[in-house]
Parts: structure tokens; sequence; C-alpha cells
């Protein structure tokens, strides 16, 4: 059973923490599924739908999620109502779907849920050109720093340094050779209605924007970020994901941030921020790391926050004032 | 004859007029040489109140596909249209159209695919998209475009179908010229259209109902979802001639169905080809008959499925066949028609056949052209030796 | 020899249906080490639950139980229960807890 009982209970909590609070609809997911124990991609996944509710249609493709998304035959993996494409046609689909359920008049909620192999790579044409359309699509990103399905192939979203089984470490290498792309910042620039950064240490900031994306879709465009390490692919235990998440946000390598009408606001503040090796030595990928390496790093680190740092900080030098991002048709 | 409004417009603009006749739920905009006027006429028609779709301006023609295609799954009618390079890049986004089998209308007008960088008619573009099971059809003129693009939507929504289908015509000979052309009242097309609301209602993809599209394929489900796919490709050839008929029955005009054959009866010798070409062809067809040559064509205007059981019954009891293409058959060393046509050999003996390749990036296909042609086909009929593949704009005139 | 007439799948295309077919795995049978959880420290903050990715802490009232036909033994809720009222346990010498329970 797993359970003992003691003869002193102690006192309990009356309720269960406000991020509960958010979960309107119990988990559309089944039981048992193919995410990789301890993946908190599937936690980012199975969230979606106990915030946003059972009435949305996901669009999935090929990645660490398609074999959960998609169905087998038959067969489905959960209840929703849901559209498998290729990968390059993640966010164009969404756009189609969009657009025929405004056109009969029907409330539906797409909701794209891609890896950053795709939302960066592969899909990003159509990605960005749904967002400077504006559609009225949610697209989640769940960065996982590589193509993961296929055995940790670096992607545009591998940082700096790290060993991929492209990007290997070996006599004449010593993993990726560039800097990531920063994708939340570039959608942020594009005339779209809602941006925001989420990750799985941070539960209620998470489920708050998922439920802020659902609404700000029936305006226009919401992309959220979600940066939800590989268990495999990092090489960490597998009980220490949201541990990795959590030292992504605490040394600022990834900041949680969002960006409603082209005002942007940091929506978790580091007062002190860690060192990155913190968040470095958690993870396999950067094993092969030396001083210097950590030092490029931190850099690199430095450079991605100040600019989101400067973004955000309200009333400092930069008072980006808002602007309509679509007019009435 | 039902009443038709009577316009001087271009092949393009009949893409249009048509589609804004079926009146689709989603139209994905993409510009490319020579299609270009398709789009912005249907933008015209929206801006004016003409025509209600939702009008996507897309960032290229694969998110044209994908787009079009998941609203069609969502259940809306949907149309695109796109050439060439544009074909080429919604390729992979096609392929997912016709295993969804979704009802998408795509206009293709016919230029040469990348590998040269041309901006000129070809029919490669089509030929090398054959293979992923989208229906094609082919057309001469600017009449035949608009009729057949509105033709398309009922061939494509048919319950029984539930297919894809790509409309052709060639760039700048049909698509930039323009024709007196009859068009229909919205009213009637929308009557000739109804007979798709009598049919039972295809899936789709509705939000709140656990369906979902574009599952696995595991195991047998794959091979058995191939199969029904191929059946109903065979479904749509006698469908095709059902539907032209009804539509010739409904506006007054018809033009043959799968194939047309024009002065075939007691025909030794037949030409057979596609397009704007055609037109040429039967104008020396008949000016030969006049001069007792017993030659006829054979217009071919659905090219997937391919017309087999029509061909073969067609090319019986011939002396020689002639095919003439605006494309190449890559390994084979002939046009891409002829192939398919040399492989009706067991249903119609063995004949001599002879394959043009002709009118490639713009070039004309004059009637002397195609009057060698006939006179190479009577040559052969004869017994003489003859050449397989004559590719006639290189052909030094002995 | 012909084409059989019936097909196992019903569609024309791919689709799927949750209310015909609901498919799960039993992960439960992945894992090496399960959840115990220790109710005199547990005070029911519901981190675990929250933190879950299968989702396998089934809220009880005034304890959680854990879902051992999925719970795939990630450990997560170990790690995370800020009063460490959950320790993983082999799964070998899980059952000879139970039986002097």
């Amino acid at each position: 059973m797993g359970v003992t009982r003691g003869k002193d209970m102690i006192q309990r909590k009356k309720r269960l923490p406000r991020v509960f609070d958010y979960f309107v609809e119990e988990d559309q997911f089944a039981g048992g599924n193919t995410f990789c124990a301890g993946c908190p991609a599937e936690l980012a996944l199975r969230t979606v739908p106990k915030v946003m509710g059972k009435d949305i249609v996901m669009v999935g493709t090929p990645s660490c999620s398609a074999p959960v998304l998609h169905g087998q035959n038959l067969g489905s993996w959960h209840r929703l109502a849901y559209y498998a494409c290729v990968m390059t046609g993640v966010a164009s689909s969404a756009s189609g779907l969009a657009r025929y359920y405004q056109r009969v008049g029907i409330d539906a909620t797409v909701v794209c849920f891609t890896g950053d192999g795709d939302a960066n790579d592969v899909g990003f044409q159509p990605l960005s050109g749904a967002a400077e359309r504006n559609e009225h699509v949610v697209y989640i990103c769940y960065d996982n720093e590589g193509y993961m399905n296929t055995g940790n192939q670096r992607s545009s979203s591998t940082p700096l340094g790290a060993a991929t089984s492209t990007t290997p470490v070996g006599k004449s290498a010593r993993g990726k050779r560039n800097l990531s792309k920063y994708l939340p910042l570039v959608i942020a620039l594009h005339p779209v209605a809602y941006v925001a950064t989420a990750t799985l240490s941070n539960m209620e900031d998470y489920a708050k924007k998922l439920l802020k994306a659902k609404e700000k879709s029936k305006e226009g465009f919401a992309y959220i970020h979600v940066f939800s390490p590989c268990v495999v692919g990092s090489r960490i235990a597998t009980d220490s994901a949201i541990e990795v998440c959590r030292m992504a946000v605490r040394t600022n390598y990834f900041p949680l941030w969002e960006m409603e009408d082209a005002s942007f606001r940091f929506t978790y503040n580091v007062a002190h921020p860690r060192p990155i090796q913190e968040y470095l030595q958690l993870s396999g990928k950067f094993s092969h790391f030396n001083e210097e390496d950590v030092e490029r790093f931190q850099e690199a680190v430095n450079h991605r926050y100040t600019i989101v740092d400067s973004l955000c900080r309200s009333g400092g030098a930069f008072e980006i004032p808002s602007v309509q991002a679509t007019v009435s048709r | 004859m039902r009443k038709h409004d009577t316009k001087v417009i271009t092949g393009n603009a009949c893409s249009a007029y048509a589609v804004r006749l079926c009146q689709p739920d989603v139209v994905a905009l993409y510009p490319i040489t020579p299609q270009t006027e398709v789009v912005e006429q249907l933008a015209r028609f929206k801006a004016d109140g003409e025509l209600q779709a939702e009008m996507i301006e897309v960032e290229g023609e694969n998110s044209a596909m994908n787009a079009v295609t998941a609203a069609s799954i969502a259940g809306g009618r949907v149309y695109t249209a796109t050439s060439s390079y544009g074909l080429a890049f919604m390729y992979d986004a096609m392929m997912q159209t016709a295993g969804f089998r979704a009802p998408v209308v795509m206009t293709n007008v016919n230029r040469e695919p990348p590998g040269i960088h041309a901006v000129s008619s070809g029919q490669q573009d089509m030929i090398a998209t054959r293979d992923i099971g989208w229906l094609q059809l082919v057309v001469e003129e600017n009449q035949e475009v608009l009729d057949v693009t509105i033709q398309a939507f009922r061939l494509a929504e048919d319950y029984d179908i539930q297919l894809p289908v790509m409309v052709n015509y060639d760039g700048y000979f049909v698509s930039h010229s323009a024709e007196a052309v009859k068009i229909p009242m919205p009213e009637d097309v929308a009557q000739y259209l109804s007979a798709l609301e009598k049919q039972p209602k295809r899936m789709k993809l509705v939000p709140g109902r656990s369906m979902g599209a574009g599952s696995h394929g595991l195991l047998l489900a794959y091979t058995e979802l191939r199969y029904k796919h191929v059946a109903a490709m065979e479904r749509a050839k006698a469908k095709f001639d059902q539907i032209d008929k009804e539509y010739g029955d409904f506006f007054g005009r018809y033009y043959g169905g799968q194939i047309e054959e024009y002065k075939t009866d007691g025909a030794d010798l037949i030409l057979v080809t596609s397009g704007s070409a055609a037109g040429t062809a039967k104008t020396v067809i008949d000016v030969m008959r006049d001069k007792g040559m017993k030659v006829g064509l054979i217009k071919l205007r659905m090219f997937r499925p391919f017309p087999r059981e029509r061909l073969s019954r067609a090319l019986q009891r011939r002396k020689a066949v002639g095919v003439l293409d605006r494309s190449v058959d890559f390994g084979w060393n002939c046009g891409p028609v002829y192939r398919e046509i040399r492989a009706l050999t067991p249903e119609i003996g063995c004949v001599p056949m002879l394959s043009f390749i002709a009118g490639l990036a713009n070039l004309d296909i004059t009637a002397g052209d195609v009057e060698a042609m006939i006179d190479d086909i009577y040559a052969a009929s004869l017994g003489s030796r003859f050449q397989e593949t004559t590719w006639v704009s290189l052909e030094e005139k002995t | 020899m012909a084409i059989r007439k019936t097909f196992s799948y019903p569609y024309e295309s791919a689709w799927s249906d949750a209310d015909e077919l609901l498919l799960h795995l039993d992960t439960g049978t992945w894992r090496t080490k399960r959840p115990q959880i220790d109710t005199d420290k547990c005070n029911y903050c519901g981190l675990c639950a929250l933190y879950c990715p299968p989702q396998c802490m089934l809220a009880r009232g005034d304890y959680f139980e854990v879902n051992l036909q999925y719970c795939k033994g990630c450990g997560i809720c170990a790690k995370e229960c800020p009063r460490g009222a959950i320790t993983m346990v082999l799964e070998e010498l899980s059952g000879k807890i139970n039986a002097e329970t």
C-alpha cells in the first residue's frame, strides 16, 4: 500500500495550496503512458486540460508528446479532440482550425503542444507566420533543449557546450559550439497577444499562465515556453527534474516573465541569483565543462538575462507604449 | 440553358470566380507566378464583401496546405492555389492531406519546378506529385477551368470519394490569356452543389468530442487504410464521368469525363495530350481530317487516377498512337503520360507508340509541330521504323 | 484469393476515438522503487500530488494514496516533499513491510 499510519496524527492543512484551484477539470489523460519516469513534459502536458478544460483541440506532432497525444489506430491515450500533423505544419494547421471554428461560431481553444525542435527549427516558419497574423491559437513549446524523442540530438534551443548525440564530446569536439536561440523573446517581438515563460517547479505560475493564455487566445496569439529538461538527455536522476527546473529559475538561466499587450514583466523575482555552476552541476550534459566553459556559460546567461531584465523592469528605461496588434476586419 | 454572365477574363480569374461561386469556408493565399492573379482576385472579392470565407494570408505554401487541410478536417470547404515551387514546398503537407482524406480543392498552375530556374509553363510540377494520392485533373482552356473547378468541389467532397483534387492548367497559355467565359449564377451553383448535402456527413474534428485525426496506423490498419485510399481513387473515375454528365445536364457544357475523344471514330492514328496543347492539336486534326488522314485526338482530362479503362477502350484497333507530353519521365527517356499509356499494351495490343516531348518552359507547340508529330505517327503506322522518343524542340528538321 | 471485404479498422482515414478505446500502459511494472508515505510526517500539503508527472498521488481526504498501477517510481514526490514524509522503497522489500503492518 505504501502508507504507514502513525498513532499521533499531526495537524493536517485545512485545504490544498491555491494552485489546486486552477485545476477545474480532472486529468484527461489515461493512466500509464509512454513518457519516461520523472519527465517534466508529462507534468506539463497533463496540466494543460486540467486548467484549460476538456473542450480544447490539441495539435500535436512527432515529438516526445506524440506517442501520447496521437492515437494508435482506434485507440487514444486521452479524451481530448486532437489533430496530429507533420512537424512543418503545427502552427499552420492550428491557424486553419482556429479560423474555421471562428467562421462557424464554435468557441474552441486550439492548443499546439510541441517540443523545442519543432518550435525553434523545422516548425519555426509557420509559428512565426501564425504569430504575425495574431491567430487565435495557444502555442505551448515544451523546451527540453533538443530532439529528445529521437535520442538527444541538438536543436537550436540546446545550450552552448551541451553534449548531445549530434554535438558529442570527443577528442576534437566539446559539445555544441554556439549559443542557443531564445524563442520566447523572438515570439514576443511578433505582434502577439501574450507570451510567457514557465517551468514545472513553479506550478501556480504555470497554471496562471495557461489560464491567461486561454483567455488571451480569444484576442490573438498566446505563446508559452515551458522549460522541461529531459531526464534522459540531461542525464539526471529520475527524481531531479523539478529540482533542475527550480535551479534554472534561481540562477536566472530561465527567468519567468510574461508579455501582455507589449508590456513585459517578471512573474517571479529572484532576489539573489545563484551562480550558474549550481545549475550546470545538476545536469550530465555539462559534465565535461571546465572553468572556462562555466565562465562562458555564465556570460551567456547574463547576456540573455540583461535583455529580459531591461524589458521587464517596471518604470525603468524602457517604457514600451502598447500597440493594437490587429485591427478589426 | 441556365442564365449565365459573360465576361472576358483570364484563366486565373476563372479559378477565382469558380471558387467564389462555391463559397468556401477557409482559403489560404500565397502568391507565386503564374498563379498570383487567383489569390489577388479572391482577396478583392473578399474585400468587396463578395466572398465570405476566412482568408489566411499564409507565409508559405507549406502553411497554406496545412492550414486548409486542418480546416477541412474540422469540417470546412477549403481552397488554395499554387504552382511548381510552391507545390514542391507543400509536398509533405499534401501527402498528409491525401492520407487524411481531406477534400481540399487546389488549383495548380503548371509551371516548371525547381531544378532549372524558369518562370514558365510546363507540366513537370504536376508529374512530380503524381504518387501521393491526390486526384489530378488537367484542363485545356478558360471555360473548362471555371467549370472543372466547380466540379472539383463536387468530386472532392463526395462521400464516396473524400479525396483532395488538384486542378491543373498551363501557366501563361491558360492562366494569363483572357477569353469570353460564361459564368453561372450563384444560386445555380449552390443548387448544383446541394447534392452533397443529401449525402451522409463526413467525419470531422469537433472540440469536446474525443475523436482525433492523424492517429498512428499500426500493423494491419495501415495497409487497410492504404487499400481504402486506392479504392476511393478507383471510384473517382466513374464518379468524375458521372459528375461531368450531371454538370452538362445542369449547365449545358459536357467535356467527356476522364477523357475527351475528339474525332476518334474510325481513326487509325491517335494523338494523346492534355492541357492547352489539345486546343492546337484539335485545329490540326480538323485540317488533316479534311485532307483524308484518319487521325483523332484523345485529350486526357483526369491524370490521377489514370483513366485506364476508358483509354483502353478508346485505343482499341488503332494503327499507331502518339503521346505529346509537356514534361519528361526521368528514368524512362520518354514522356510520363506516354509511359503510362504504354502500360496499356496488354489491353490494346502491341501498337506502334511514339513519345513526343515538346513545349517545355513556355516553348510554343505550333500547328506545324503537331502536324509533324502526326506525320511521324502515320509513318509508324505503316510499319516503318520509328524513333520512340522525339524531343520536338531539339530535332533538326531534315 | 481475394481481398477480404471486412476490415479490422472502421474508418477511411486514421481517426481514433477515446470513447471507443482509451489506451493505457501498465507503467507500474516499470518501477524498481515505490513511494512509501509516513502519515506521521505528512501534513497533506499536496506538493507530491502537484509535482507527480503521471498524477499518481490520489487525494483521499486527509492523506494521499499512491496509484500503484501507474506509478513509474521516479521519486519526484519523495524529493519534493518538504517534510521528508516519503521514502522510495525497493519493490522487493515493500512486500515485507506491508506484511508486518
